[in-house]
């Protein structure tokens, strides 16, 4: 295990997928430092009270990595033991995409690609319509990037100057295997967004991109492009293959554990 | 008769009713965008012409929605029910968030603009989602009524304005979920929904002139259906004739079928457009005598359903 990745989530995630027999470990690893530092250190919100008025709001527009997302919010108290036990079970509030209506802290119903980025873009520009000043942060994929409606809604916010927006993308080298749309940082520039690449795992580069980001009602909107690995942490899961959706075996299981129980 | 505009009837209502509720925002599609500006300067900040990129206008809705204000999103028919039919099923009714879509160009209104720009399929699209609502208001008076009625409504709603108004003087004003009855009759019922009232009342005069009393109720609210008049109308009559600008699958008539279904023996006829594309050109009235939506066309196909039992 690479020192200073999150260990302990990398392990909630797989056992969240190990148990419930489905999920996306993959995605879900190369998105957990970011979101992790979002709800550690970034956005304003209360699990106690988790549709407080005041929060900030958090759009995962990828939404076949939330196992990440669910992991996290087990971490500051949103969610609970019992609740991760349900994770694809009848009857349970954790589903392979998650659901607003059912998940606590969770803003938005993602897994149809495209979707979140742009309901995002809606929220910030609906705060801003009635003065104030929560902030909105959404992260997408670079494959996701493929969809029209990012490019849509960049260019919307991009024009309407939604300042208390930031786009997070998760640039893990999906969309390469696919069609190819690099040179992703220049496309988002060109489309009026003031960008910032990252090492999406590292916590400084993490801490210093938030710590930089300005959020105001008119600022030009803020992306920042986190380079990741897919499957982050742990070398037989890392890179673009049958990993992408398979649950681990027994074996497997334990190989991954101990893994990520290396110091 | 009014003549009023639909059209511009949207505009002033989103004025009137923009004024008075800080909460209401329209968001359009390239369309409308001049008779808008009294809204735009009344309503700063509240009015955006998001260009050509209708998905993402309707998730931009979605989004203002769940801050707690009330979306407008206007553009043409087919762009914004077919082409956007993922971000209202998902963004909206998934999400449990209400907002207002208002089209024009349903049916075959742009009639010399061909398939592209017809949308015929809206109603039964939209049913489709649950707990959608879906208007058709067919006058500049209805549509302000419905609307404001209706526009805080915590679920999706589609309202269709045709380009035509009808021109029948209503005896009671449209409410929200409630067909009104136009002429009384007891040997068959019209039932229409849209300009196509005209057609209706058109037809029942023509068959008085032969000894035939048609009952002619008018529909502006798609779904919810008022089963409860169209039941008593059929009860009496034991027969009915919708007549409709939209697909015969999925219509309004489908719906009345299902009202009625197993209540009362049933004769029954469809005037509406077949299940194929439209593909011709031509003025909207041109497409409306192809289809058989006119006067004359209601009452051929209430005269199949009545002659039989007549002679």
């Amino acid at each position: 295990m690479t020192a200073n990745l999150n260990s302990d989530l990398r392990r909630a995630i797989l056992d969240l997928v190990y148990k419930g027999r489905d999920g996306h470990i993959p995605s879900a690893f190369s998105i957990v430092d970011l979101v992790d530092h979002l709800y550690g250190e970034v956005l304003r919100v209360d699990p106690r009270a988790p549709q407080w008025p005041g929060r900030d709001y958090f759009i995962l527009s990828k939404g076949h990595g939330c196992v990440a997302l669910y992991a996290v919010l087990r971490k500051y108290g949103f969610l609970n033991d019992r609740d991760l036990e349900g994770f694809c079970r009848e009857g349970g509030l954790l589903g392979e995409h998650p659901d607003c209506r059912k998940v606590p802290g969770v803003e938005a119903s993602t897994g149809s690609l495209g979707h979140g980025m742009p309901l995002a873009v809606g929220i910030a520009l609906g705060l801003r319509i009635q003065g104030a000043d929560n902030r909105v942060v959404t992260l997408v994929g670079d494959g996701e990037c493929q969809e029209g409606t990012i490019w849509e809604s960049a260019n919307i916010a991009a024009n309407l100057r939604l300042g208390q927006l930031c786009a997070v993308v998760d640039w893990n080298g999906s969309a390469a295997q696919l069609m190819p749309l690099d040179d992703l940082p220049a496309k988002w520039a060109a489309f009026g967004w003031r960008v910032r690449v990252i090492d999406g795992h590292s916590h400084e580069e993490i801490r210093s991109a938030f710590a930089s980001w300005c959020p105001a009602p008119t600022a030009q909107p803020q992306v920042i492009v986190a380079r990741t690995v897919k499957g982050k942490g742990v070398p037989l899961l890392e890179g673009h293959g049958q990993w992408h959706h398979r649950i681990p075996s027994a074996e497997e299981y334990r190989a991954i554990t101990e893994v990520l129980s290396r110091p | 008769m009014t003549t009023r505009s639909i059209r511009q009837q949207f505009a002033d209502t989103m004025l009137e009713v923009g004024q008075a509720d800080p909460r209401l925002c329209v968001l359009v599609g390239d369309i409308s965008h001049f008779i808008l500006q009294p809204f735009a300067k009344a309503c700063p900040g509240r009015y955006y012409n998001i260009g050509i990129c209708e998905p993402s206008m309707v998730s931009v809705a979605a989004g203002l929605a769940k801050t707690g204000l009330y979306p407008v999103v206007h553009t043409i028919a087919p762009f914004l029910i077919e082409r956007s039919f993922e971000q209202f099923k998902l963004d909206f009714v998934y999400h449990g968030l209400g907002g207002s879509v208002i089209t024009v160009g349903g049916a075959f209104d742009y009639s010399n603009l061909g398939c592209t720009h017809h949308c015929y399929g809206d109603f039964a699209l939209m049913k489709t989602l649950p707990g959608t609502r879906i208007y058709h208001p067919a006058t500049a008076s209805e549509l302000d009524t419905l609307f404001k009625a209706t526009y805080r409504d915590a679920c999706l709603r589609l309202y269709r304005l045709p380009a035509r108004s009808h021109g029948v003087k209503l005896s009671s004003a449209v409410e929200p979920g409630r067909i009104v009855r136009v002429r009384e009759g007891s040997d068959v019922t019209l039932v229409a929904t849209g300009p196509q009232l005209d057609s209706a009342v058109g037809a029942a005069e023509r068959l008085a002139a032969s000894g035939h009393s048609a009952e002619v109720l008018y529909v502006p609210t798609i779904r919810p259906l008022d089963t409860e008049t169209l039941g008593r109308s059929v009860s009496r009559t034991g027969r009915v004739v919708v007549i409709e600008e939209h697909l015969t699958s999925g219509g309004l008539g489908d719906d009345v079928l299902r009202a009625l279904a197993g209540k009362t023996p049933l004769a029954y006829r469809s005037v509406s457009i077949p299940d194929r594309l439209v593909t011709d050109y031509g003025t909207y009235d041109q497409h409306c005598v192809r289809l058989g939506l006119t006067p004359e066309g209601v009452e051929r196909a209430a005269r199949e359903i009545l002659t039989p039992q007549r002679a």
